[in-house]
């Protein structure tokens, strides 16, 4: 093979993976742009000026941030920022409380009780919560627990409890049991033991746990529907869904409402970017 | 040398288990009983044994909502992880810009989808919806009359789903692809093998994991799925797109709560079925 032919094999070699670069580029283009362009669409008509109508919607935004105000104070999104805020938090200290204590008593100690517990976990783990949404809502009226918060923090807890007791017990056992040993010997015992040593070493897990079932918390509509019914207690998804109900003719006052809606959660998301990505990880790559 | 310590810490899981045992055992439990009667949320229940069963099956609307259940399922789960895998083997190696376009795909997934769906409904709808009156505006003749159908709406739909979720089920296929050696890439191809081979046979065994817990979660996810069909199409036209989750409730607010504990458990059969068969799937490729 001449020197010519060898150049010029590189050379289209060359180009053509110039061209699939360019092909590929393009793709990553459009994909993105699928993405964004509904949230693009979605702050145009959220700032849309209410003259001309929709038909005169444009490709910048009118920047009548009035919509945004008016959707603020009618929705009342402020307040359900907060409820959501207590429920979530509330729900995420109680699971990560119970599960971390759960998957360490299954990882350590091999009884029959712990044996059970875990082998009724994982077959729950299969159940989505719609399934006995029903007869839970007759539970807490006789509990006196509907519009509270303390009844979808438990709830939402024990929905989200099998998959992170799962979770914590296959780490746990992956840590050494000589670190709690020591500290057993020399006086502690194996519950303070477990969270003064093993708890503090397991942060990806209680990361993965807090971002992942603390999202399907912050975002629950499926329960949020039947157990927060007043005003007072409702939480963002059901806040939305009840102004498009209410103001379903004005369409840029939707639009902000959905936008103020969605802030929160993308913010979370802006901050803890690499949380998020590795919270998912390590809850998938156990699970 | 024997340690001393109380013993207490055996029950450590016991906390966690009564939690669990109020709030989902018990009512899951207590659905099954009132799934034998006619309860109707307000008087006493009859035990009426399977009725609601027999009633499910002559129950045309019922049997309709298995059908859009199961239709959006067969639509969602597999899309989901096409485009999920093939997102994440095009944001695999890195580039310039790979985190923002992999941000930016992910970010639909932590908006909850009853306010996505929301969103969805605004911009489709037909006349007045933001794509119709933008198609409009570009002189496009477009009607829009994608969600007057059943068959179209339901499309929409699990195209909405797919929109949301593939940058969650992308993250998870990266994950897998992450844990892949560069050598192995490096030796498939001094030994000259096809894109398609080293697909095969360096990366699809390295995705195992991945591929089972997103096919399981989107099982689980897509054949319960309820806030997203509320948002946009409110079930309808008619009950045309309404989910067998959407029917428990209507169906609990409409004083046939015995009846609706009765078709959720078997819409726990229904989701139950194909996951211990991928469970099976899986557990044969593993031990291959």
């Amino acid at each position: 093979m001449s020197t010519t032919t060898q150049h010029a094999i590189i050379g289209a070699s060359r180009t053509g993976a110039k061209r699939s670069f360019r092909l590929k580029m393009a793709t990553v283009i459009l994909v993105s742009m699928i993405a964004a362009v509904p949230f693009y669409l979605l702050i145009l008509l959220a700032l849309k000026h209410p003259e001309g109508g929709l038909g005169s919607i444009g490709f910048l935004p009118d920047f009548h941030l009035k919509n945004i105000s008016e959707a603020w104070k009618s929705s009342d999104l402020g307040r359900a920022m907060l409820n959501n805020v207590i429920m979530t938090v509330g729900g995420v200290f109680l699971l990560v409380f119970l599960a971390s204590m759960a998957g360490f008593a299954i990882a350590r100690v091999r009884s029959s009780l712990n044996r059970i517990i875990f082998a009724i976990l994982l077959v729950c783990m299969m159940i989505p919560g719609i399934i006995n949404t029903v007869p839970l809502y007759t539970l807490l009226i006789r509990l006196k627990g509907i519009n509270t918060y303390w009844s979808m923090i438990c709830v939402m807890a024990a929905n989200a409890l099998p998959f992170s007791v799962f979770l914590y017990t296959s780490f746990i056992r992956a840590v050494p049991t000589s670190l709690e040993e020591s500290a057993v010997i020399d006086g502690c015992s194996y519950f303070s033991a477990f969270w003064k040593i093993t708890f503090p070493l397991i942060g990806p897990v209680t990361a993965s746990v807090v971002i992942l079932q603390g999202l399907g918390m912050w975002n629950n509509y499926a329960q949020a529907v039947f157990f927060l019914q007043d005003k007072a207690h409702r939480n963002i998804p059901l806040a939305v869904s009840l102004f498009f109900q209410q103001y379903g003719a004005n369409w840029p006052l939707m639009a902000a409402a959905a936008l103020i809606g969605l802030v929160p959660a993308v913010i979370m998301f802006l901050l803890f970017q690499k949380y998020f990505v590795e919270g998912i990880t390590t809850g998938a790559i156990k699970g | 040398m024997k340690i001393e310590t109380t013993n207490w810490h055996k029950a450590m899981a016991v906390p966690a288990f009564l939690l669990f045992s109020l709030f989902f055992l018990f009512p899951l439990i207590r659905g099954a009983g009132l799934s034998l009667t006619d309860w109707d949320g307000y008087s006493e229940p009859n035990f009426i044994g399977l009725q609601n069963f027999i009633s499910f099956f002559s129950d045309e609307r019922a049997l309709g909502d298995v059908k859009t259940t199961v239709l959006f399922a067969l639509g969602s789960a597999p899309l989901l992880n096409i485009v999920g895998l093939s997102l994440a083997l095009l944001l695999n190696r890195s580039f310039f810009g790979r985190n923002t376009a992999r941000a930016l795909l992910y970010l639909p997934a932590v908006i909850s989808p009853m306010i996505m769906g929301s969103i969805w409904y605004l911009l489709l709808q037909p006349k007045r919806g933001m794509l119709a009156v933008i198609f409009q505006n570009l002189g496009f003749e477009a009607s829009g009359n994608w969600m007057l159908s059943g068959n179209t709406a339901l499309m929409v739909i699990v195209l909405v789903n797919v929109w949301q979720y593939a940058g969650m089920t992308m993250i998870i296929y990266l994950a897998g692809l992450q844990a892949i050696p560069e050598e192995h890439y490096e030796a498939s191809s001094v030994e000259g093998a096809s894109a398609f081979q080293t697909f095969r046979y360096i990366v699809l065994p390295e995705l195992v994991p991945s591929l089972k817990i997103n096919i399981i979660t989107n099982i689980i996810g897509s054949l319960s799925v309820f806030d997203v069909i509320l948002a946009l199409t409110d079930g309808g036209p008619g009950y045309d797109t309404e989910s067998l989750s959407i029917y428990i409730m209507r169906m609990s607010y409409g004083n046939k709560t015995g009846y609706s504990t009765a078709v959720a458990m078997i819409l726990f059969f229904i989701i139950l079925i194909p996951v211990l068969l991928s469970l099976r799937f899986f557990k044969k490729v593993e031990d291959a």
